[in-house]
């Protein structure tokens, strides 16, 4: 069977995408230059700011999504669960203390929204694979329908009314400010995470991803190690949800269904796992799609859908692969890399290489 | 306590269409190792024919059922040999995403064919409640639990007692191994996924005069066959059945006792408690890990 065939170069087997230091400030400047500058040139249009400034807040989720799934190996199929509380808290904090300073509100979103994630870690240390992913599905499902109950908290399916962020006597309130404010939060948060992964908390979540057994041999909690992944991972999904909740202008339990926390999803696996520009540029990339198709009907969900499909058979590295892909030339796309079938995916790599992911 | 009662009977129904969807996850997940997250949609799309068969055809129940079936095994069939036979051996995460992105495709697909609106289908039987020690039960309902029952124990005897079960069993435990005994194991994949599939599109026909059909229809059952498979065990087709029933009725009850709004919020804590307690589900036998 596989055992005798050649092994082939590590690159072209890996999930993971391993990033040069030299790619990233190229990434950096680009997504930078490009988010700093678009309302330049849109910002007379309400609806391409709100769609740019969504691209963002989803960016900032699907960052979130892939630190569980892409840096830890631990799945989620209800993140946006996870951004629901955050808005929720967000817009409680809005409604019961005005004019309380944004980032102060940010960081409150994020807080709560750890708490919960804390909890919903706990039983991940004993629960993988496929438990772990229709526990997650029920977690999604359980908070927009507590949302739905607890009327007296969230005004159950009406919702509650978000206003614009404000500092002191700053108000965030047009398109362009909110944009801006909300890019600001999100590249301070996508910095921390950053952080984070350089961090020897980072090499612990790639540890026990790699192997449990040889984590805990090194020395590394399992346990501990997994529920601060799903604690950290909960804390930047709540800010993204308190920035979405102010863009929505509302929240009601309907903005969180589960085709979200698939739509995340999605743009983890097209932007490729454990590579945070590779879900910056999933990410923006799904929503564009979204609001190109949206009224059509089944468009949407077949075109996400199939992207996903096709890139996990012929480019398991998703988006972060391709300039690779590209600079390696023809190489990269002969007939013997689509005939999947035979090739082993790895989800496996060394805890060194670690330094350079990101 | 007549109340108590007659709330049990009354969730009788919803207990056979979770275990009968439960079972299609179940038999493929034994065979394959694939936990199959588009089983809903599938199901769904299976459904939408046999709609369009009473619709056009003019033909009877009996033979839109035959087609929806026909159209059930296909779908699984295909989708096993086009897709999920090329990541047999790649990680859990790649298998449960590509899954989840089928789902996606074919509901969409489903969307753009028959559109979003919900359409009825027929009550395979009908007729006013039999009342038995006072308890009411339609004649429907009596027929869900019974083909529930008896596709169950005809599973289990085609596993347990004739030769295809034996090299699907010695496929869900080595299948290496049972390649080298010279199972055909690709033919026995597929049939599953088949099967699997075709089971799950009864469940769908079943309910969809309840809960009108639509493409997204199953998506709600579908989370509580998930709930009912993970009581069961995930890999024990009793336990599917069981578990199946444990959660109609229980949500039957909460809905009577507690609120209406609240049964997948209370049956999902169950269910994360349980497994936080026993990983391996009531009916599991050990934690396997497959690392």
């Amino acid at each position: 069977m596989s055992g005798i065939a050649p092994r082939e170069p590590r690159v072209k087997n890996r999930l993971v995408v391993a990033h040069k230091p030299s790619d990233q400030v190229v990434a950096l400047l680009t997504f930078g230059a490009v988010a700093l500058c678009f309302p330049a040139f849109f910002g007379g249009d309400s609806y391409t700011m709100s769609i740019a400034t969504e691209a963002v807040i989803y960016a900032l989720i699907t960052v979130t999504l892939n630190l569980l799934i892409g840096f830890g190996g631990q799945i989620s199929l209800g993140q946006a669960g996870l951004v629901a509380v955050g808005g929720y808290a967000g817009a409680l904090i809005g409604a019961h203390l005005g004019g309380f300073p944004f980032p102060l509100e940010v960081l409150a979103a994020g807080l709560a929204t750890a708490v919960v994630g804390f909890f919903l870690g706990l039983p991940t240390g004993r629960l993988r694979g496929h438990y772990l992913a229709i526990a997650t599905l029920g977690f999604g499902l359980i908070v927009p329908q507590v949302a739905t109950n607890w009327s007296s908290l969230t005004g159950a399916r009406d919702g509650l009314i978000v206003n614009a962020p404000q500092i002191g006597s700053i108000t965030f309130g047009g398109p362009v400010s909110l944009y801006y404010a909300t890019l600001a939060v999100a590249a301070v948060a996508v910095a921390a995470l950053l952080a984070i992964l350089q961090s020897s908390s980072g090499r612990a979540f790639a540890a026990v991803r790699d192997s449990e057994h040889a984590a805990a041999a090194m020395g590394v909690n399992v346990w501990r190690t997994k529920v601060t992944l799903f604690t950290t991972s909960a804390f930047f999904a709540g800010v993204a949800g308190d920035l979405f909740v102010h863009l929505e202008g509302i929240v009601s339990p309907d903005s969180f269904p589960f085709s979200l926390s698939l739509f995340f999803l999605a743009a983890v696996v097209v932007g490729g796992l454990a590579s945070i520009w590779g879900s910056i540029a999933g990410g923006i990339l799904l929503t564009i799609v979204g609001a190109k198709t949206s009224g059509s009907g089944g468009l949407e969900p077949v075109i996400i859908g199939g992207t996903v499909v096709l890139l996990l058979l012929l480019s398991p590295g998703g988006l972060a692969e391709l300039p690779r892909r590209l600079l390696s030339g023809i190489r990269g796309l002969s007939l013997r890399e689509l005939s999947l079938g035979r090739r082993r995916i790895s989800f496996r790599g060394s805890i060194r290489k670690v330094r350079n992911r990101a | 306590m007549h109340a108590f009662g007659q709330y049990v009977i009354g969730g009788l129904p919803f207990g056979g269409i979770y275990a009968l969807a439960a079972l299609g996850l179940v038999l493929i997940f034994k065979t394959t190792g694939v936990v199959n997250f588009a089983f809903g949609a599938m199901a769904t799309a299976s459904t939408l024919i046999l709609w369009s068969v009473l619709q056009h055809g003019g033909l009877p129940f009996a033979v839109a059922w035959i087609v929806a079936m026909a159209a059930a095994m296909g779908i699984g069939a295909l989708c096993e040999m086009t897709l999920l036979r090329r990541v047999e051996r790649s990680p859990v995460l790649i298998q449960i995403v590509l899954t989840l992105g089928l789902l996606l495709v074919i509901e969409g697909v489903a969307g753009t064919i028959w559109g979003y609106a919900p359409k009825a289908v027929p009550r395979v039987l009908t007729g006013s409640p039999l009342s038995v020690a006072r308890l009411l039960i339609t004649p429907n309902d009596l027929f869900i639990v019974g083909l529930t029952v008896a596709l169950g124990l005809a599973l289990f005897a085609i596993l347990e007692r004739t030769r295809a079960g034996l090299a699907m069993r010695a496929i869900a435990a080595d299948r290496g191994v049972a390649k080298l005994m010279g199972v055909r194991t690709r033919r026995y994949v597929t049939a599953a996924w088949a099967i699997g599939v075709a089971i799950s599109g009864v469940a769908a026909i079943l309910v969809a005069p309840t809960v009108g059909l639509d493409p997204s229809m199953m998506d709600e059952i579908g989370v509580f066959a998930f709930a009912a498979a993970i009581l069961g065990g995930f890999g024990s087709l009793a336990g599917a059945v069981i578990g199946g029933f444990v959660i109609g009725i229980g949500s039957n009850l909460i809905a009577a006792y507690i609120s209406t709004n609240l049964q997948l919020t209370l049956i999902f804590a169950f269910i994360i408690a349980l497994l936080y307690v026993r990983p391996q589900g009531l009916f599991g036998v050990e934690a396997v890990s497959r690392q």
